[in-house]
């Protein structure tokens, strides 16, 4: 059950107006939100579901346990948040990594000419995991902190693990921001419902009138990387990193409308990526919930334990921090590798900061125009040529990729490429404008006019748009698959 | 030690390992109000601040501190 697809729709009208209609107490909403997130899943696999009841269970016992001990046995309670820390990652790695694992390492002992009698063993992924076992992490770990108490109310905290618009690819949220608001009454405010279903309709957007136009042309063109020349695949690498970005970006805005017409505010996910001057902004705007998440709770740990090892610390843990984000995305050495490329690129760019804006100062070009915009060309470079390592289904793939480039020029592949200029790009234009606009604070108004006809104008222009040009097919997510 | 003294000493610190002409920190100060504050830049301020008072943080400390005003709570209690 997509959520652009009508089935969700259908579920969530059947949801939403109980929800409102029926429930006046905290405690009711919040059954009825639990029913709900646990239907949703079952209905993408309900194999999982009992794993998602047990390991929830479990956690909301270890945030007590661990708030008990905070103060009268410290070590208990460290001991106690090591244990949390270590069945989250053990989770992830049978699931999402031990096949892989088994497989190399059978890979291995026959090339030493060893017998190789591990099978496939078939482990099925459960989906959403990469999700909720980092919510579920953060909780314990900020509990130990003392930046959050433990709740009590074990349905308040199974609807957080299992709030069913960001279970499957995210937001990630954060306890502290996200169990206060489930400690109120959701009043059906109609600034919210606006507000959130503007958001649907701008995700709706972003994913059936780009990324889904998109994907057609670049799945023809890497799939198939060995028959294209290199004018095909330098327009290709661009276009894949806006059809991952407006394909994920969509889902979030989605996710965020959702729960926002249900009265909830989730973690944001995207601040304009494609304006950020350099990687590290980038990371700061790309994928927020994950990158801080793991900012958080891999990054500074590691940069504390090793901040007097001088700059070398800093480095070993900005490498360290990109590899986790990069095989968070699964068990694969093109996302290892992609966590070194942006590891070594955050590397350099924290190396030369200091002398930037040395350089920046005494040239007067901090707010020079054309130096941020060659800025911003060079990050998107940088995030075109990881893209395609992150498209590869192999490295050998992507080696591959790259070496076709070097066969020359040509005509561009032209199938299915007029649905792109006809579709797809009238409304990346539009996502641009929109992004540069709010970038540099100007309101160009769009779907939130202060004149209500221009607002309603828009609005209409925007389901016209998403009827005659979209591709509503309902396609799935690429981020279901982390 | 004084929590002004603190403050004047934090001042100099801030600005110069964040490269600042001037910074005024106060209790409520946080990373959000000052652009050149992140993350990469977080530890060496940590660094800067033990060396500078002589003094050293437990890592626990450093990720419960919520502002600049719990930074100067850790100096005062050493």
């Amino acid at each position: 059950m997509v959520i652009n697809s009508i089935t969700f729709w259908l579920f969530f009208a059947a949801m939403a107006l109980p929800y409102f209609l029926c429930f006046n107490q905290k405690r009711s909403q919040n059954v009825w939100l639990l029913i709900a997130s646990y239907v949703f899943y079952g209905w993408a696999d309900w194999r999982i579901l009992p794993l998602l009841v047990i390991v929830t269970a479990v956690y909301y016992g270890l945030g007590l346990a661990i708030a008990k001990n905070n103060h009268a046995n410290p070590r208990r309670a460290s001991s106690l948040t090591t244990l949390g820390v270590v069945s989250g990652v053990g989770i992830l790695f049978y699931f999402k990594y031990f096949e892989f694992f088994v497989r190399e390492m059978a890979g291995l002992f026959a090339s030493f000419g060893l017998p190789d009698s591990i099978r496939t063993l078939h482990i099925v992924m459960p989906i959403g995991i990469s999700f909720f076992t980092f919510k579920l992490m953060g909780y314990v770990i900020e509990v130990h902190r003392q930046t959050i108490r433990p709740t009590r109310d074990a349905v308040q905290f199974a609807t957080f693990i299992a709030f069913f618009p960001t279970i499957l690819s995210g937001p990630i949220d954060r306890a502290e921001a996200f169990l206060p608001q489930l400690d109120e009454v959701r009043h059906c405010r109609v600034s919210d419902v606006s507000e959130g279903l503007k958001r649907v309709l701008w995700g709706l957007f972003l994913k059936v009138c780009i990324a889904d136009v998109i994907a057609p042309w670049t799945d023809a063109v890497f799939l198939n990387y060995q028959h294209h020349n290199a004018t095909t695949l330098l327009v290709a690498a661009p276009l894949y990193l806006i059809q991952l970005y407006t394909d994920f970006c969509g889902f979030s805005e989605m996710a965020i409308g959702v729960a926002r017409v249900l009265g909830l505010r989730v973690a944001e996910n995207f601040q304009r990526p494609f304006m950020a001057k350099n990687v590290a902004e980038y990371w700061r705007r790309w994928h927020m919930s994950l990158t801080t998440w793991i900012t958080d709770y891999v990054f500074m740990p590691l940069n504390i334990a090793w901040r007097n090892c001088g700059q070398w610390g800093l480095y070993a843990a900005t490498l360290t921090n990109l590899v986790v984000i990069g095989v968070w995305h699964g068990a694969n050495w093109t996302y290892f590798w992609f966590g070194v490329y942006h590891g070594l690129l955050l590397c350099i760019v924290t190396a030369l900061d200091k002398r930037r804006k040395r350089f920046e100062k005494a040239h007067h070009l901090k707010n020079n125009e054309p130096y941020i915009w060659s800025r911003r060309l060079l990050t998107f470079f940088c995030f075109t040529l990881g893209s395609v390592l992150f498209r590869a289904t192999s490295v050998t793939d992507f080696i591959g990729t790259l070496a076709r480039l070097g066969h020359g020029f040509g005509p561009l592949y032209t199938e299915e490429f007029s649905s792109l200029v006809l579709c797809a790009f009238p409304a990346i234009t539009l996502m641009f404008l929109r992004e540069w606009a709010a970038e540099y604070g100007r309101n160009i108004h769009f779907m939130h006019a202060r004149d209500v006809r221009l607002r309603m104008v828009s609005i209409v222009l925007l389901i016209v748009y998403i009827v005659y040009a979209g591709q509503l097919e309902g396609q799935s997510f690429i981020y279901f698959q982390f | 030690m004084e929590r002004e003294t603190i403050y004047n000493k934090l001042n100099e610190i801030f600005a110069d390992v964040l490269d600042l002409d001037e910074v005024q920190l106060t209790d409520d100060t946080t990373a959000d109000d000052i652009e050149e504050w992140d993350s990469l830049s977080h530890i060496q301020l940590v660094v800067a601040v033990e060396k500078a008072f002589g003094i050293k943080f437990t890592a626990l400390e450093i990720m419960r501190w919520k502002n600049v005003g719990a930074m100067v709570d850790s100096i005062l209690s050493k």
